[in-house]
């Protein structure tokens, strides 16, 4: 029965960097084993929804529930735990820059678990095989090209299992085959571990081709949200417009701007 | 009229206490973050016990790689005191107390300041480069998101390794400064060699010269790292956001250096 309920529960969440309002009373539910795409224009606050989740920012007001837990209520302790059980893939792979791709995928275990050292070398190379970097064990981060990184950050995300993995923009700058990797990676590592994924993107076709559900958020609202076939068929000219990529509607083409003439004719 | 300009000059007064009390609240509020994060890295330094390895790797790139420019700069700098005081001290007669005035300066001043200067300039401005970068770069956001605390991880070990590191560079620079006055004094400029060591010994005392001279290093060391990893941690995370703060480390650090210097000579050497 539990497992009906989703895993991520957001509700009337609130947050604003200055002035500036991010999010105004956004609502969404992340259901368990499935691929979540969470999609709008760049600088909508994409990135900063999943450290709201991952409790690394304090929202103004309303909840962000993880697994039936009040992530901005919980100690450090607590949110630490939470974290263990929660990957996440930053869009510059985050990867330590000091130490090899073993390490790297190994750091968490190491730090959690008291595992024996031929244990971890067991885990670390099934999880580098899982994304196809076995082979690459010993080189370090700066010897790698971004969709390799991005897989190995990957690797580390699921270093300690955990029961949802969020990924911040995994597509942007990749070249066609590292996104082809990555798309088929997430939908098969979130469909073979049961994983729940929440995909941060603004790369429609890639997104919109593995995720189970979508969510559309512009200018601190949820705009729509449904299936990826609906979304792409939507009534709404805004969604429209952004699901096809469209260079005019809703979204103008043009910064508000004075009159071209009156700006030509008046200028100094 | 004349109403309107005299308001408008009060305007503008209250613009300025306002911009004046802004920089003020921005001034405490920076102090009190960089308080909290000292506490922080304090409350960490127990959780290093279980993981010497990552203290020894930051003593290696902090203070082992920081040798060579402390040895060549103390021994230089003991040879200039040697050529220096030689000059001066023969004009009274008084060359064999060169040995004397070589060490008092070195272990008193020079060692501590001399070596705080070169380590705000070679390590800990570094230190702030990388920090920053790992900000920048989201190390630090990703070891959050892997449940591992960076300030106990990252910074923790760093502020040791400066604070431990300091006081032995201080040591290596006044030593090898005291040999490079020796190498001027005694072997090029004919002092002779029982006097510089002997009236070196009577008159250097362990608490009141050397062991102060640890003491300002240590000072300058906790002090050097502390602003190092606050501005590292603090920068803006950009490439701008990091040149920013790693030229502030070396500003604030040499300024800190400076002054407390003058504070702990008065405290130290005064009446």
């Amino acid at each position: 029965m539990i497992d009906d309920k989703p895993l991520v529960t957001i509700r009337n969440l609130c947050f604003s960097r200055g002035e500036r309002a991010i999010f105004d009373g956004v609502d969404i539910d992340i259901p368990r084993g499935k691929v979540t795409a969470i999609m709008g224009p760049s600088g909508t606050g994409k990135t900063t929804l999943l450290k709201l989740i991952g409790g690394q920012l304090q929202p103004a007001s309303g909840t962000v529930e993880v697994d039936g837990k009040q992530v901005h209520r919980l100690g450090t302790r607590d949110l630490y735990r939470l974290r263990m059980r929660m990957g996440m893939l930053f869009q510059s792979g985050a990867l330590l820059t000091d130490i090899s791709v073993f390490e790297n995928v190994a750091y968490p275990i190491r730090e959690h678990t008291g595992l024996p050292e031929s244990l971890i070398r067991k885990l670390v190379l099934l999880k580098l095989e899982a994304v196809g970097l076995r082979g690459a064990r010993d080189l370090m981060p700066h010897e790698l090209s971004g969709g390799m990184a991005r897989r190995v950050a990957l690797a580390r995300a699921m270093a300690l299992d955990p029961m949802m993995i969020m990924y911040d923009e995994p597509f942007t700058g990749q070249d066609p085959i590292s996104m082809g990797v990555l798309v088929k990676l997430i939908r098969a590592l979130n469909d073979a571990s049961r994983l729940t994924s929440i995909v941060v993107s603004h790369d429609v076709r890639e997104a919109a081709q593995i995720a189970d559900y979508i969510y559309v958020i512009s200018n601190g609202k949820v705009v729509e949200h449904g299936a990826p076939d609906a979304m792409m068929n939507s009534a709404s000219e805004w969604t429209a417009q952004f699901m096809n990529g469209l260079a005019d509607g809703p979204v103008p083409f043009h910064y508000p701007a004075p009159g071209l003439e009156q700006d030509l004719m008046g200028g100094a | 009229m004349e109403h309107d300009a005299s308001a408008n000059l009060g305007l503008q007064v209250l613009e300025q206490l306002a911009r004046l009390g802004r920089i003020g609240i921005g001034g405490l509020e920076q102090l009190g973050r960089a308080h909290l994060l000292l506490l922080h890295m304090l409350a960490g330094i127990s959780a290093l016990a279980t993981r010497p390895r990552l203290l020894l790797s930051q003593l290696f790139s902090v203070g082992v790689l920081s040798v060579l420019i402390v040895a060549i700069s103390g021994t230089f700098v003991g040879m200039v005191l040697g050529l220096q005081g030689y000059y001066i001290l023969s004009q009274f007669g008084a060359e064999q107390t060169l040995g004397v005035m070589v060490a008092a300066s070195l272990v008193r001043e020079l060692g501590p300041v001399v070596t705080a200067l070169l380590f705000a300039g070679r390590a800990v401005s570094a230190l702030t480069a990388e920090i920053g970068l790992m900000k920048a770069t989201e190390q630090l956001s990703g070891l959050e998101m892997m449940a591992v605390n960076p300030v106990k991880r990252i910074l923790t070990p760093r502020f040791l390794a400066g604070f431990i590191s300091m006081p032995l560079l201080a040591a290596m620079f006044s030593a090898l400064g005291v040999m490079g006055g020796y190498f001027v004094g005694v072997g090029l400029l004919g002092v002779d060699d029982g006097a510089f060591w002997s009236q070196m010994q009577s008159k250097i005392d362990l608490n009141e010269d050397v062991l102060n001279g640890v003491i300002k290093s240590l000072v300058f060391g906790f002090v050097c790292t502390w602003i190092a990893l606050f501005q590292g941690y603090s920068a803006v995370p950009t490439s701008e956001g990091v040149s920013r703060a790693t030229t502030r480390t070396v500003v604030h650090s040499s300024f800190a250096v400076l002054g407390l210097d003058f504070i702990l000579t008065a405290l130290m050497f005064g009446e």
